[in-house]
């Protein structure tokens, strides 16, 4: 349906004149005698509704029906007719509710039946419901201003309903002329006017409502054009139930709504609790929600019967007894308001509040065959009852192929929980209408930024991370990712460094993913390098948002400082591991196959040399130590170089040492302290020497740095994290075959002068 | 090439035997009408194989094959009658159809073959066409007319199909053919209507193996533009350029592929999180309102998520089309028709690699389906839908986009999407610390009538059932104090609305009526509450403003019985 149809507003018009107080004459008996009270009582004489409560209650009826289908954009306006009109309300959305209406005709009560009749006249009102249309609406208004310079696309159609007693067919005619001429003057004015729209199409629906058993004065005629602007029809109705009917046909033609009977409803009886009978529910919605049966010419198959008005159809859907609560995603091709034709008839309201409480029925279809077709299912969100149109036909999506067949499917190790975390964080929830941050973004503009910062440094499975496995770092992570930290989240995510600082002091294991590499798994300071690297990827990722972000990533830093070829060694590594991700990314592994291929044979070499030499370097982690993470040999030209240029003849000695010495030292970087010794004796932390003699706990890492670095690995660094005073005696070995590698005792006379020194004693074999 | 050229040639020295072949592809429809030899369906295959250039569809197809006519042999009239062909279900869709593109053609023929036997006996237009034995022509309507019955009764009203005639631009004569079709269209009853337009929705292109100046020189195209406008305008009709020749009839399926099997490809993003994909079947443009906004809307390829929303509080929501989201290599060369063997091999290997490096949309997939969640993501300026798990009964599952009715506002229980935020913005959990609650379904601002007590007296029971409600509490005078003054102020509340003071008067009388039938052992407050009520009522139906007004309520008469029953009870 277009959104400015004729539908779009719809003025009633009703007759409040004198004679609109007769009687319709059709008695109701409201005093219903229970047996045993029978005797000696005179029943209250039965009362009777005027035309004029018939006219009302018929019309409301009309309203609800409307209301509870379109709650919005479908617009009804009320005047009342007398000696002059009455709007009782406007077009504007709040004043759209049966509500409102009813307040507003129990102001105005029935007609007086004092009043000259000769100064009453419906024509008051339908001169009024012209000039009604003519106003803009809310929608149209909001449409012409979006559309700006094609404004004109928005049509001003409407349709006039008039309740009225006319006199004969010329009194009609009368009538409609009237309409006609008025919208032609209206047409006029409203050219000129901003809030007015010129008519361009108007609908007229004239129901002549004459007492039962009167014979009619005016005649049937259905819709006829006027002129281009006008149409008219005309139908005469007996007042009581015969108008009901037809304002019922009436609003399912308007508004293009149909029936749909709900069968086989089981109910409890009040008075037999234990059997239950077998109800049957009739239900109004939009008649899309039978565009299947429509289509496929099914809807008379589809248990479809003539009601009462011999109009009206109505598509008959068996009930099927819901299962408990199972919240499943149907393939729903239509939703649609629904609103009950008898809305507080036992049966109905029973209906209604079973699911207005939250419970779904599936809908059957009978179908010739006998197969059973679930082709509907009713369900309630937020007090509103939908009646959802399901997929019964043949899915050409049908047995797709299985998502892990596809690209990236054969991976297994995927952060499907840690996702899953993930979405509930960004799950999203209503905020209130103008709602708009201090930038101006609207929530749902938030919400992408959030999913923005929160997917910044986010390695899709397993093996990729080291910190998401790790529970330590779950605090900072979660921090680190907000917009705005707060002083205490910085001190979190400090303590959060302080404790991984603790772990590596303790020498924890960390959950280093061995999938996809060979071999044993890196030792343990490389794995706390790595994670360290990773955790300062992700907060640098997050560095821009603020000081605090700043000042987190300032406490890694520091907590982790390191030997400056160490950093320049990880930038290299960096700049790799980007390389790797773009050429992933592209598919050009070709290049980087090479690399992997080049480094595997070295590994490979390396390792069988060690072996050749008696295993004696060789320090096998415990078999439940994880397995190397892609280790990443330094393969620097610069340092390379000399060896390879070594000119003249060579020996095979030379040879053979200058390549275990080449395969070694990409296995290593050497001691800054070897390097830079005199005599084997090294000086630590001349660095320090200018700060103010606060040995911290990142001193100490250095210290496991520089171990882990020279290749011992598996060593115990036994320094207290706080160092404040006392003399150290460490011994660093690898106890576990008595091959010692190093024996390094560390001697602090005195902590405040920070005189370390460092014994570096070749390996001794015990 | 060769035999290409020998298959062409022979369609031009047979005219008189003509056969009609259709292919659905998932939801696009295809149908083939061309002129066979003996060996009608290798023919067939054989041009397909070699002129469509696009082995893509080839696994994921549905066929139809639609025989209307054999003339110069009837004998052969059982399968002369209208058949159908259907090839499998869609085992392997896009993503792997390169994968298995090269199936073994004689056994896809042989499933064909039996496919089309079984269901060419359950055919109910079997019937309908056993007169065709009787014309020797191209019944061009009668194929249409199954294809009409195929589809809705296999695919529903919904489905979009797109559906490729492919003629010679020989249309036959006499009856039954299109010339005569479409002579005696408005000569017809209802239950003869010709099949155009399709009760679903469809685009029509015509392949005409013939170049546009032959077909000028008869009516052929005029009769074609015709066919074209009936079935709805939408579609195309392509002519061969050049010479009558394999390549030429390349080119113009290619032409064909390129504007109705174009793959949609887009990016998924959720962050910094991306994939490539392709949204099978292709999204269509969607026009909401011809009138104030006749440009159609279109699928952005850049396909953001949003957020992400329970299962239970998107609620099966509404959708326009399902489509599956395919996370695709991002060099695969998916351009126009790939067709040659070397691509084929390449792109193979381009995917098993593709299997192995870790792709968002199967982590997006797992987590949806573990978590029961939906990813609702945007489409377009105010256009969105929503990502899901779809599982199917075998185990296997895929990654599913639907989409919403473009709109601000798609599902009224989610409110504008435009006013959907992340959670942390809200004061506290709107979920609660345990997911034991949920910010959705939003509250409509008023309720519906059948979610309050609306007063309707159309049918005289409806008023009957109010009066009764009203005598029995007041026999239960004075522990229902409560609920009668609710139920008579109701009831007042409807008279007034609807002029009805006759009404107020009767209840009046039946009320006081009530008082006098009192038994002795009554509450002496039953006897105050009911006269008080009476008279108020029959105030209220002289229209008394100071009486009669909508929102006045009539308040229990206040009485002292200490320590009576009602005492509690009263307001």
């Amino acid at each position: 349906m277009k959104m400015f149809s004729v539908s779009h507003k719809t003025v009633f018009v009703v007759d409040h004149c004198p004679y609109m107080t007769e009687s319709s004459r059709q008695q109701i008996e409201c005093d219903m005698l229970t047996k045993s009270r029978a005797q000696g009582v005179i029943p209250l004489a039965p009362v009777s509704k005027s035309l004029w409560t018939c006219a009302v209650e018929c019309s409301m009826e009309y309203c609800r029906i409307l209301f509870d289908i379109y709650p919005a954009k479908k617009l009804v306006s009320y005047i009342v007719s007398d000696s002059e009109f009455h709007i009782l309300n406007s077009w504007r959305q709040e004043d759209q509710s049966v509500q409102e209406l009813m307040t507003a005709l129990a102001a105005v009560g029935p007609p007086n039946p004092r009043e000259d009749p000769e100064c009453c006249s419906i024509l008051h009102g339908l001169v009024a419901a012209v000039e009604s249309l003519c106003k803009i609406t809310e929608y149209q208004h909001e449409a012409r201003t979006a559309l700006v310079d094609l404004a004109d696309r928005v049509v001003n159609r409407g349709r006039i309903i008039c309740l009225t007693n006319a006199k004969s067919d010329t009194h009609v005619r009368m009538l409609e002329d009237c309409v006609l001429e008025t919208i032609q003057e209206q047409n006029k004015l409203a050219a000129g006017s901003d809030r007015l729209m010129p008519i361009q199409e108007c609908e007229l629906v004239l129901v002549h409502i004459y007492p039962q058993g009167d014979d009619t004065l005016v005649s049937d005629r259905p819709k006829k054009e006027i002129s281009s602007i006008l149409s008219s029809e005309v139908h005469s109705v007996r007042a009581g139930r015969h108008l009901a009917s037809k304002l019922n046909v009436l609003v399912q033609q308007h508004f293009d709504l149909a029936s749909t009977t709900i069968t086989n409803i089981p109910m409890k009886e009040e008075q037999h609790a234990n059997t239950s009978a077998n109800y049957d529910v009739e239900l109004l919605h939009h008649r899309d929600a039978h565009m299947e049966f429509i289509k496929s010419g099914d809807l008379h198959m589809a248990g479809s019967t003539s009601r009462d008005s011999g109009l009206k159809e109505t598509v008959t859907l068996k009930w099927c007894t819901p299962r408990t609560n199972s919240v499943e995603l149907h393939y729903c091709t239509g939703a649609y308001r629904i609103s009950p034709v008898e809305v507080n008839s036992r049966p109905s309201s029973c209906l209604t509040n079973f699911l207005l409480n939250g419970r779904s029925v599936l809908l059957e279809q009978p179908r010739k065959s006998g197969s059973k077709v679930i082709s509907h299912m009713l369900s309630c969100h937020g007090g509103e009852i939908f009646l959802h149109m399901l997929n019964s036909t043949r899915s050409t999506l049908e047995d797709p192929p299985s998502i892990s067949e596809g690209c990236g499917g054969r991976v297994t190790d995927y952060r499907i929980t840690d996702f899953g975390e993930f979405m509930r964080e960004n799950r999203l929830t209503p905020f209130a209408d103008i709602s708009v941050d201090a930038a101006g973004r609207p929530p749902v503009e938030r919400a992408k930024a959030q999913l923005e910062r929160h997917t910044r440094y986010w390695p899709m499975i397993i093996s990729q991370t080291t910190i998401f496995n790790m529970q330590a770092v779950v605090p900072l992570a979660n921090l680190i990712v907000k917009d705005s930290m707060t002083e205490d989240d910085v001190l979190t995510c400090q303590k959060t460094v302080y404790n991984l600082v603790d772990m590596e002091r303790k020498n924890d294991p960390l959950p280093i993913s061995t999938v996809g590499s060979r071999g044993k798994g890196p030792k343990r300071d490389e794995q706390y390098r790595i994670m360290w690297n990773e955790l300062e990827t992700l907060v640098k990722t997050h560095v821009g948002m603020s000081e605090r972000h700043q000042q987190v990533l300032e406490c890694i830093s520091a907590c982790r400082s390191k030997p400056p070829e160490e950093e320049e060694r990880k930038k290299r590594g960096r700049k790799r591991e980007d390389k790797e991700d773009k050429s992933e990314k592209n598919g050009k592994e070709l290049e980087e196959k090479v690399w992997t291929q080049d480094s595997d044979r070295l590994k490979v070499a390396v390792d069988r040399e060690k072996e050749d030499q008696n295993q004696s370097e060789v320090i096998k982690d415990s078999p439940d130590s994880p397995e190397p993470f892609n280790k990443k040999p330094r393969l620097t030209t610069e340092e390379l170089q000399p060896l390879e240029k070594s000119k003249g003849p060579v020996s095979l000695l030379t040879i053979w040492t200058n390549r275990i010495t080449q395969a070694n030292s990409r296995k290593h970087q050497e001691f800054a302290g070897r390097i830079n010794s005199v005599n084997n004796k090294a000086e630590l932390y001349q660095h320090l020497k200018d700060e103010n003699g606060r040995l911290d706990t990142g001193t100490c890492r250095h210290l496991g740095d520089g171990l882990a670095a020279g290749g011992c690995a598996d060593t115990g660094v036994h320094l207290g994290s706080n160092t404040a005073v006392g003399a150290y005696n460490t011994s660093i070995t690898a106890p576990t075959r008595n091959e010692s590698l190093a024996f390094i005792n560390i001697y602090s006379d005195n902590i405040k002068t920070q005189n370390f020194q460092f014994y570096l004693l070749p390996s001794l074999i015990v | 090439m060769n035999s290409g050229v020998k298959t062409i040639s022979c369609l031009h020295t047979i005219q008189s035997c003509t056969i009609s072949l259709g292919l659905s592809i998932i939801d696009h429809f295809i149908w083939i009408h061309y002129f066979p030899k003996k060996k009608v369906f290798t023919d067939i295959i054989r041009l397909k194989q070699e002129s469509w250039c696009c082995r893509w569809y080839w696994r994921c197809c549905h066929w139809y094959v639609i025989r209307t006519h054999i003339a110069a042999d009837s004998h052969q009239s059982t399968l002369g009658l209208l058949g159908l062909v259907f090839v499998g279900s869609p085992t392997t869709t896009v993503a792997n159809a390169r994968q298995e593109v090269d199936v073994d053609e004689t056994s896809v023929f042989q499933h064909v073959l039996m496919s089309w036997m079984h269901v060419f006996l359950s055919l109910p237009v079997q019937e309908a066409l056993s007169n065709l034995e009787d014309f020797d022509k191209t019944c061009l309507e009668l194929a249409l007319q199954g294809v009409s019955s195929i589809v809705q009764q296999e695919w529903g009203s919904a489905c979009p199909c797109q559906l490729v005639l492919v003629t010679d631009g020989a249309l036959g004569i006499g009856r039954g053919t299109l010339r005569h079709s479409l002579a005696t269209l408005k000569q017809r009853g209802e239950d003869k209507k010709f099949p155009l337009p399709f009760p679903f929705p469809c685009k029509l292109y015509i392949m005409c193996i013939s170049n546009a100046e032959e077909l000028q020189t008869t009516d052929a195209m005029e009769n074609l533009e015709q066919l074209l406008t009936l079935s709805g305008g939408e579609g195309q009709i392509f002519t061969m350029e050049g010479p009558l020749c394999l390549k030429s009839v390349q080119a113009m399926f290619g032409k064909l592929i390129e504007q109705a099997y174009m793959p949609f490809h887009a990016v998924l993003r959720c962050g910094h999180l991306t994939s490539d994909v392709q949204v099978f079947p292709r999204p269509e443009p969607v026009t909401l309102d011809e009138e104030v906004d006749p440009v159609p809307k279109h699928v952005l390829t850049d396909l953001e998520i949003v957020g992400f929303i329970e299962i239970a509080d998107i609620a099966s929501p509404p959708v326009l089309s399902r489509h599956l989201v395919l996370p695709i290599a991002v060099n695969k060369a998916d351009e126009v028709g790939a067709g040659t063997t070397d691509e084929m091999e390449e792109d193979t290997s381009t995917n098993q690699m593709a299997g192995k490096s870790p792709n968002f949309c199967v982590l997006l997939h797992g987590s949806l389906k573990v978590e029961g969640m939906v990813a609702l993501v945007q489409l377009g300026p105010e256009w969105f839908g929503m990502l899901y798990s779809q599982a199917d009964s075998k185990k296997k599952s895929n990654l599913m986009m639907s989409l919403f009715e473009p709109g601000p506002e798609p599902l009224p229980w989610l409110g504008k999407v435009s006013q959907l935020g992340p959670i942390s913005d809200a004061p506290e959990n709107p979920y609660g610390e345990d997911d034991s609650k949920s910010p959705f379904p939003l509250q409509p601002k008023s309720k519906r009538s059948y979610a309050q007590n609306v007063t309707v007296w159309i049918k005289a029971s409806g008023l009957q059932t109010d009066v009764q409600k009203i005598l029995r509490n007041a026999r239960k005078l004075p522990e229902k104090t409560q609920t009668f003054y609710k139920e008579l102020n109701r009831l007042r509340k409807a008279a007034l609305a609807f002029g009805f003071w006759e009404l107020l008067k009767g209840v009046a009388e039946l009320l006081e009526r009530e008082c006098t039938l009192l038994p002795d052992s009554a509450h002496p407050d039953a006897a105050f509450q009911l006269s008080h009520a009476a008279q108020q009522l029959k105030l209220a139906s002289t229209g008394d403003s100071q009486y009669a007004g909508f929102e006045h309520n009539i308040t229990p008469m206040l009485t002292d019985f200490s320590g009576g029953g009602g005492g509690s009870d009263r307001m």
